[in-house]
Formats: C-alpha cells, structure tokens, sequence
C-alpha cells in the first residue's frame, strides 16, 4: 500500500513540475499582454521535437525559419524612420548578435550530433524567438484589443504551429533518450533519473524566473508592465518590449518541458495540446495571474491525474477537467470579478 | 505559275500532316479514353493525426499501387487512385468519404485507418450504395453484415487474433488475464472481444484498465495490474502509446508475459520500444513473418511479391502488416471490378457499377491477398480465417515467428 502511494505520488509530482513550467508560461503570458494562450502547447511540442531533430545530427529547420523571421523583422526596425544613426547601428548590432546565436546553435548542435546540451541549448533558442516572433506577427498589430480577440488569435496561432510541427518533422513519434539513462530504487519503489530531472529543472527554472523579475531591472519592469500596462509606457517602459520577453519566457518555459517529458513519453507533433490545457486548470486556480496558488495548482492536477488514473482509469481526464468548475466557482467566491481589472 | 502551284503543293501536303499527325496524336488517346471505363478508387488514409503510425505505410502502398496500376494499358479499363488524408479525424473522415462519393464519382472508398472513422462513414456509404473497403480492425465495422450491406474490411478481426492468443495463452498455463488498452472505439472493440473469447477459451478476465493515445503517465495503471496477480496481461492499443503501456508494466515491477494485440504487429513498435519491449508476444498478420512460415501456405507467393514491391520503394524491411491492409483493399477492389457480371454495359451507369461492384466482392473466393485468404460471402464481409492469424515473439529488435 505504502509503495503504490509513493509510486502515485512521484508521479503525480513529476507531471505536477512539466505542468508548473506551462502554467508560469501562461501567467506570465496573460500578466504582461493578456493573451490567454491556447497555443501554448505547441512550444512543448516545438521543443521537443527541435530537440530529437537536433540530437539527431539534422539541422533543425526551425531554427532556419526564426532566423528568417528575425532577420525581416530586423530590417524593419532598422528602418525605422524616427532612429538615430547609432541608435539604428545599434539596433541592427543587437538584431544581428540574435540571429547568429539562434543559426549558431543550430548549427554547432548538427555538427556535434548527440551532445545533449548543445541540443538543448539550440532547441530552447529556437524557441523562445519564436514566441518573440509570434508575439510581434500576431500580438503587437491588435495589442489594444480586448482578451477575448487576443484569445481567438491565439487559436489561429495553435492551428498554424500544430501544421508546421507536421510539416517540417512529419507524424511519426521519435523516440528521445533521456539526460541519464535508468534510474533509482527505493525499495520496491522505482524512480527514473529523468523523472528527478524534470523535477530539479522545473524548481531551478521557477527559482531562476523568480529572482529575474524580483533582482533585476528589466524583471521589475515587467512585472510593472503586468500590473498596471498604460501606467508602465507612462514611467518610460517600453510595453511592447515586455510583451516580446513575455512571450520568450513562456515560450522557452514551455520547450524546456517539452524537451524534458520527451523521453518519457516520446517526441510527437500531436503532445502539446493536452499538456497545455492541463496546465491552464492549474493556472485557473491562480486566476492566470498568481504564481504561488497556480503552483498548487499544478500539483494538484498532477497527483489528482495520478490517482485518479489508479482507482478509475476510465475517467481520469474528465475528472481532472471537471476540476475547473469548482476552481472557478472558488476564484469567484475569494475575489469577485469585479476586482479583476479588465 | 509553277510557283503558284508548288505553293500550293506545299501547303496542302503541310495540312495532311499537320492532320495526320494530329489523328495520330490525339485520335487513338481520345478514343481509348472513351472505349475504356474507368475505375475510381478513393483512398481515404489517415496520414496525420493520433494514427499516423498506421496511415504511414498504408499511404504508402496506395502510392505504390497507384505507380503500377495507373500505368497499366493492356487492361480492358484504367484505374484512378485518388488521396486523402483525414487526419485520424472521424468527422473530416465523413466529409471526405461525401466529396469522393459526390465530387469524385468514385467507385469505391477505401477508408479508413482508424475504427472510429470506419465507423462513422458507415451511414454514408450506406445511403449512397457504395462500396467501402476498411481498413481498421474492430469486427463491429462489418457486423451485422445485413446492417452493413456495402462495408467490407482487410483486417482480420480481433476475434480471430484473440482466439489464436488466447489458446496459446491457456496452453501455456495461464489462467487470469488482465486488459491495459486505449479507451477510444479501438480499445473498447478489443476489450469486449477480449471478454467474450476469455469465456469461451475457460481463461479468468481479472480486471480492465485504460488509457488515452496523447496520455504523458501510463504508471498508475500499470501499478493497479500488477497488483491484481494476474498471469498475464493483455495490451490493446497502437503504437506509441503501446510501447508506453509495455514499459510501464515492467518499470512497476511487473514480470510475468505481456501479450499484444495486432495494433503493435507494426515495425514502429520495435522501433520506438527498443530493448524495453523485448520479449512481448504480438499477435501479428503473415506479413509481419513472411520470410519465416511454412513453404507450403498459400499465401506465401502474394506475400513474398508484395514484400519485395514495397521494400524496393521503400528501403529494405520496411515492408509491414498496416501497408498490406490498404494494398489489400485496393486489390479487392481491383477483383471485384474485373468479376463484376456485364462490366462492360456498366460503363456510364455510376449508380448501377457501385451496386454491382459490391456484388462481385460478395463472390470473392479463396482469393489470397497479404491478410490471409479471402472468402466472402453475403453474410461474412471479413471472409477471413485463421489462416490469416500468426503468433510472433520480439527478439533481437525483431518479430520472430511462434511455432505452435
């Protein structure tokens, strides 16, 4: 009995850490730019599967289109008809510094086929420059507009990412081997490594999330831009600055899941989606906006998926969904809409 | 004067070539086109989607058939593939079988990959009298076959596989069984046959449990079976999410056998599950084993052509049981059509060719495709028997055949 439960619970606690890391991508997505971002499960799925590519030895085509999609944005800044000289050099010096980083990681992680940081670290740019990407295709044309446009914008955005995934890597699921290989017995209790690595990499993440926005300058400045928008762009912060770190953050955080659950359950086009609304109840807990509940949160869908997989397997999923109605009705009970600022 | 005239000269020999040479550019192409009917095959495949593990290969034979039998002029009519992808999805499954049947003008549909778009097209294909070839492996596609007076399919059915498995099973001593298998249409076909032949063959079923195709933790419910103490566990399910199920039950602890169905008789299986699925016993389709049963079945010849045909496409040993199933469906289609009574008076009659293509399928007989040996009837629209069911163990990254 005692073995099941701890079985149950390291489980729960692993799926807990890969859905805490979309949760934070969410909050600090619908903080600074209020979008509620359904297409946050493509980045697990990008990831990942930039990932294997990478592992692979293969050029990940990827990292190809960010930097097209960088590079074009780049010029148009450059452009800029109201930039100084040295404010346009610098600009394009910054631009170009990004582009060789994303093509460079790529390109040193397809040379070196197999070491796992250089994959990592090229999967993760990729990435998150496509959340900057996406933010300035698709969030900065209509970032006056209200949440729920922001919301089917972002549904369009899942659609063209759940396509590309398809298109670029094909449907087949590749396998992804982990950080180490086995793992640990406790008794009767098995514990893979990997699993204590989602574990330690989603606390130092979170950690690391924390301190940047409570050290440091641009962190404070984002989290002003999350809780008042026209009050920040009036202290001189530049709002759609903060959106494109936003959306850099949760999409990194995102891709950092999805490369570390890949070898569990294997890289696939099609594993974001549930991955993302699983992270959305939890975040609901938090309102989308409260770090520490939204963790609780996590861990609550985590061990109640677990358990509830054990006792009746037939209906984990929709009792894990289900949890949403009483969590709103909580939210509505503890802090009435009225409060929300919207 | 004589200038005049060789002008003249030239110019009309310039239009009886130019004539010529048009006739005999275009003449015999255009009456070819209207002396030879043409059969309409659509193939609807699921590429993408949560079964694109399957529909892979499947596309993959249809591209092969449409490479040799679109190409073919010494038959007494032309074949035209045409290629869908309904992205595991039921409801485009439905609308694309529509556009086949209304756009196209097809004969027949080969569809689908998955049971659950089998399943909902069925009323389609009823009201519009065509024939439709499945290519997914719950017998509920086809039974009753008076409900479903134009449904055919390729697999044999689980019932058939079961039988094989689970009197290997009793004659090895196993007595309680357990089922871990995906709780879509799928899963709950294998699980329903799974209890009926356990019953028959006198072996206990102990307990079900179930999980998602998209699911990121299989361990709860590898820990629920192991603890029920059974002998043996049965898996339902496809891959990747079969090879998840597999490495669950043994990260728990569990070591008794694990059997599979034939949804991982599928070289992804191997290819995903690596070392963590040696051992696993597969119910699996004689394509999986060709070069290992006996010289003298009958179905060895087709096999042996067809293997050799899709591995020089496609990349040695690529060859596996899912890209039979379409193969399959499209042959059957092809000989149904040949056999059809007065084909050639049928040749502007859509309405009347569907009807009596379905006619000819239910004379099908002793016919050998990849599955096993076809014999269908008015009444049986799988035709199969277990001569189409093998047994095979994993070993060495490779299925290995069971001598029984």
């Amino acid at each position: 009995m005692l073995d099941t439960l701890s079985f149950l619970l390291i489980d729960g606690i692993t799926n807990g850490a890969v859905y805490g890391l979309l949760a934070l991508s969410l909050i600090v997505i619908y903080t600074v730019t209020r979008v509620v971002n359904i297409a946050q499960g493509e980045y697990v799925t990008l990831g990942a599967l930039s990932f294997a590519s990478a592992l692979s030895g293969s050029f990940n085509l990827l990292s190809g289109l960010v930097a097209a999609g960088l590079a074009a944005f780049a010029l148009r800044d450059v452009a800029d008809k109201h930039l100084g000289a040295s404010a346009r050099i610098r600009v394009l010096l910054i631009r170009s510094a990004w582009i060789a980083g994303v093509l460079a990681t790529a390109f040193a992680a397809s040379r070196f086929p197999g070491s796992y940081w250089l994959a990592v670290l090229a999967s993760l740019a990729a990435t998150a420059s496509l959340g900057t990407l996406t933010y300035r295709l698709t969030v900065e044309p209509v970032s006056g507009a209200s949440p729920v446009v922001l919301l089917i914008v972002s549904v369009g955005v899942y659609m063209v990412l759940h396509g590309a995934a398809v298109l670029i890597w094909g449907a087949e699921p590749r396998s992804v081997p982990p950080v180490v290989e086995g793992g640990v017995s406790l008794g009767p209790v098995f514990i893979a490594y990997q699993s204590l690595w989602i574990c330690g990499i989603a606390v130092l993440a979170m950690g690391g999330l924390y301190a940047f926005s409570e050290r440091t300058l641009m962190g404070q400045a984002l989290q002003a831009t999350a809780v008042n928008r026209v009050g920040a762009q009036l202290c001189g912060i530049p709002v759609r600055l903060a959106g494109q770190l936003s959306f850099a953050i949760g999409a990194g955080f995102s891709a950092l899941s999805g490369l570390l659950l890949a070898p569990l359950i294997t890289a696939n086009y099609d594993m974001g989606l549930p991955i993302g609304l699983k992270g959305f109840v939890a975040a609901a807990l938090g309102g989308i906006v409260e770090y520490p509940t939204a963790l609780i949160g996590v861990m609550l869908v985590g061990l109640t998926e677990s358990f509830s997989a054990f006792q009746v397997s037939a209906f984990r999923d929709v009792i894990v969904f289900l949890m949403v109605i009483p969590i709103l009705l909580w939210r509505n009970a503890v802090r009435p809409p009225e409060a929300h600022e919207h | 004067m004589s200038k005049t005239v060789t002008r003249a000269r030239i110019a009309a020999s310039l239009c009886a070539f130019i004539s010529a040479a048009a006739v005999g550019l275009v003449g015999p192409q255009a009456a070819s086109a209207q002396e030879k009917p043409e059969l309409r095959i659509a193939a609807i495949v699921s590429v993408t989607g949560a079964a694109s593990a399957l529909g892979a290969p499947e596309r993959n034979a249809v591209a092969l058939f449409d490479k040799i039998w679109s190409a073919r002029t010494d038959l007494p009519f032309r074949v035209k593939v045409i290629s869908y992808d309904d992205g595991s999805d039921p409801t485009k499954a439905v609308s694309l079988t529509r556009k086949a049947i209304e756009e196209d003008k097809a004969h027949v549909v080969v569809c689908c990959t998955t049971t659950p778009s089998s399943m909902a097209i069925l009323d389609t294909v009823k009201a519009a009298k065509i024939t439709m070839i499945s290519m997914a492996s719950n017998a509920a596609i086809v039974e009753p076959a008076a409900d479903r007076p134009f449904t055919f399919k390729t697999p044999t059915s689980d019932k058939l596989m079961l039988q094989r498995t689970l009197n290997y099973m009793k004659r090895h001593g196993i007595n309680k069984i357990g089922f871990f298998g995906l709780e879509d249409a799928y899963g709950e076909g294998g699980l329903k046959e799974l209890q009926t032949v356990a019953k028959e063959t006198g072996i206990d079923f102990a307990s079900a449990e179930r999980f998602a195709r998209q699911d990121t933790n299989f361990t709860p419910q590898a820990l629920r079976l192991k603890q029920a103490g059974l002998d043996a566990i049965y898996i339902h399910a496809i891959p990747p999410s079969a090879d998840l199920a597999h490495e669950a039950l043994k990260r728990v602890g569990y070591t008794g056998p694990i059997y599979h169905g034939a949804g991982s008789s599928i070289n992804a299986f191997v290819d995903i599950g690596k070392a963590n699925v040696e051992g696993a016993i597969i119910g699996v389709g004689a394509l999986n084993v060709y070069d290992q049963i006996a010289k003298d079945n009958p179905l060895g010849p087709v096999l042996a052509k067809f293997a050799e045909l899709y591995d020089g496409t496609y990349g040695k040993g690529k060859v596996d049981l899912f890209a039979g199933q379409s193969w399959d469906a499209m042959l059957l289609a092809v000989n149904a059509y040949q056999n059809m009574s007065e084909g050639a008076a049928m040749r502007d009659d859509l309405a009347g060719t569907r009807v009596a293509i379905k006619d000819a399928m239910e004379k099908t007989r002793e016919w050998p495709g990849v599955n096993g040996v076809f014999n269908i009837t008015s009444s049986d629209h799988l035709g199969l028997d277990k001569r189409s069911t093998f047994l095979s163990q994993i070993k060495g990254g490779r299925f290995v055949l069971i001598e029984e």
